[in-house]
């Protein structure tokens, strides 16, 4: 495995940013196997066509996840990606690494595979780049062994669940969403490690509306830290902010950005919900619709309220069918609770599961699903009483059906009769 | 009536090793005790797998089952 001339690959290393081709040949020098990496690129943007086939019977025994057969179909030009699997590991929730196991991993890696690694990519998981089958299971021992640690999702199975920084550093998270990322993990590790759906099924969980994993656009069953009393205000910080004393939005337009409380917070929020009284900040929390703008913008004077818990989203997806769709709100609060493992959660994860193994097609995400039988069947089927934020937009779809055993009197009933007794 | 694990697996294995096709998706096995909950299949599909009768063919984002030896592997192909 020698370098190979490869002048479209190089044309990305010229650019002002960071270059995975520098990165690539800054590996071959450890493993050479990387030369065949961006030889075998090289030569797929030539014919203009990937050289990876994908898929096969690989893995470590007992584990239906976690490693993701890739073959290159010009093994006899690049043999040192002919076999080239991708292995996935469970992440440590909110990704807080120490720079032994870090270490540690690098060593395994460039012992068994290739040595790249991709930290997070749009998966989620970390994931190690390119080795052959017949390492897998010494990898794995090794792994599980050595470094205590096990294999992410893949396939049809319940996909690495992943989480926000939550309580650990961020004083807006509503409830812990490491415990919850860390609960389900442990709970659901049979769906994670064996195949047990029509198709992947993630969830993800952030401790508030900022949602800082992008779990409403890239999960099948987003939980996003809410609360449902009043945002809390202190009125004295509303002043320094007026004043122009405390810096807005926490700094991060620069150290002397200062706040227009009217035309920066009060005129930008979607709903409308804000005023000025007096000087006083007025909020009616029964319209807010819980976008985090005015807490992000004055983190001095507003906070999260103190019932808290989260909102349950379900439905979002990435294409590969019928294109990007975000999430869909269901269940507006729940109760977030450690010391019950986390119970009003399980009960709905498993009323999702149960009728989407049932009525999901093969390989139809959730939210496909969802789209296929229409919201209200949804709705129905796990139990959900539909209220006014399930509408997506107001006369988007003026319609309501009814069922008739909804309508006093059913359908066929006397209209002249009802109203003589029933006053519009 | 919902069948025993032990004649389920016997059910899933069968069609696993007659299907005209080798990979089939769990659903597929869903047929084989329609009174069955879906979980039941899959946990019996995937104990077929752990004896050593059944492989997981997977994509990457899809998994599917084969009766051992069934589907083609690229090493073996
Ligand atoms: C220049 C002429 C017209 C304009 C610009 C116009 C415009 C509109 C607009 C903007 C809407 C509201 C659509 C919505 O909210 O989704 C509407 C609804 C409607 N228009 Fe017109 N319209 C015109 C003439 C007419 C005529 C001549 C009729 C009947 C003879 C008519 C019957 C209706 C009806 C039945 C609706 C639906 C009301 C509902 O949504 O409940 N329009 N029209
Ligand atoms: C073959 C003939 C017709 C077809 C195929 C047809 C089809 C439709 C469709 C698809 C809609 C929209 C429904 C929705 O938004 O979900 C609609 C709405 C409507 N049509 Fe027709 N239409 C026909 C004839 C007529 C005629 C002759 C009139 C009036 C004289 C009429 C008046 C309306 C009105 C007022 C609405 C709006 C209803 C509302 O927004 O509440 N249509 N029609
Ligand atoms: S999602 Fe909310 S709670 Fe989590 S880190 Fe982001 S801002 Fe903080
Ligand atoms: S969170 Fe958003 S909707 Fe709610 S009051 Fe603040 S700006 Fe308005």
């Amino acid at each position: 495995m020698a370098k190979h001339n490869t002048p479209m690959m190089d044309e990305l290393e010229k650019g002002p940013w960071p270059s995975f081709v520098t990165d690539l040949k800054r590996q071959a020098e450890k493993s050479p196997q990387c030369w065949d990496i961006l030889g075998q690129m090289e030569l797929s943007f030539k014919d203009k066509i990937t050289h990876w086939k994908h898929g096969g019977i690989v893995g470590v025994f007992g584990y239906g996840g976690g490693i993701v057969g890739r073959y290159s179909d010009v093994p006899a030009q690049f043999p040192g990606v002919a076999h080239f699997h991708t292995v996935r590991l469970n992440q440590p929730s909110s990704k807080f690494y120490n720079t032994t196991k870090l270490r540690q991993v690098c060593d395994l890696w460039e012992k068994y595979g290739s040595g790249m690694t991709n930290m997070h990519g749009s998966t989620g998981d970390l994931v190690l780049l390119g080795t052959r089958t017949e390492h897998l299971e010494p990898l794995f021992y090794d792994l599980t062994h050595d470094l205590n640690w096990d294999l992410g999702g893949s396939g049809s199975n319940l996909r690495t669940p992943s989480c926000c920084l939550g309580k650990a550093r961020c004083e807006w998270a509503c409830y812990d969403t490491q415990a919850a990322c860390h609960g389900m993990t442990m709970h659901y590790q049979d769906e994670i490690h064996r195949p047990a759906f029509p198709y992947k099924f993630k969830f993800k969980f952030s401790g508030c509306p900022n949602d800082c994993v992008a779990s409403i656009a890239r999960s099948d069953l987003s939980v996003i830290g809410n609360w449902r009393d009043n945002i809390r205000i202190d009125q004295a910080a509303v002043k320094e902010y007026a004043a122009g004393n405390y810096v807005a939005n926490g700094g991060a337009h620069g150290p002397k950005s200062t706040l227009d409380i009217q035309k920066d917070v009060i005129d930008l929020c979607p709903t409308g919900c804000m005023w000025l009284e007096g000087g006083e900040l007025k909020i009616d929390n029964a319209e807010c619709t819980r976008c985090m703008h005015c807490i992000n913008m004055m983190p001095r004077a507003l906070r999260p309220g103190v019932v808290q818990g989260a909102t349950i989203l379900c439905g979002a997806k990435a294409p590969i069918l019928d294109g990007a769709q975000l999430a869909t709100m269901i269940v507006p609060f729940i109760e977030m609770d450690p010391n019950n493992d986390f119970e009003q959660l399980v009960e709905f994860i498993e009323s999702v599961w149960d009728w989407w193994m049932e009525n999901g097609k093969n390989r139809e995400r959730l939210g496909e699903t969802m789209q296929r039988v229409g919201l209200p069947t949804f709705l129905k089927v796990i139990n959900v009483d539909p209220i006014p934020q399930h509408v997506k937009e107001p006369r988007s779809n003026p319609y309501v059906f009814w069922a008739e055993e909804e309508v006093e009197g059913g359908f066929e009933r006397d209209v002249k009769e009802f109203r003589a007794r029933n006053a519009m | 009536m919902a069948v025993s694990k032990e004649e389920l697996k016997k059910l899933i294995l069968e069609k696993a090793i007659n299907a005209p096709k080798p990979q089939l998706y769990v659903k597929d096995f869903y047929e084989c005790d329609p009174d069955a909950k879906p979980r039941e299949v899959k946990n019996a599909a995937n104990e077929l797998v752990k004896e050593g009768k059944m492989d997981f063919w997977s994509s990457g984002s899809t998994t599917m089952y084969a009766a051992k030896g069934r589907a083609k592997n690229e090493e073996t192909r």
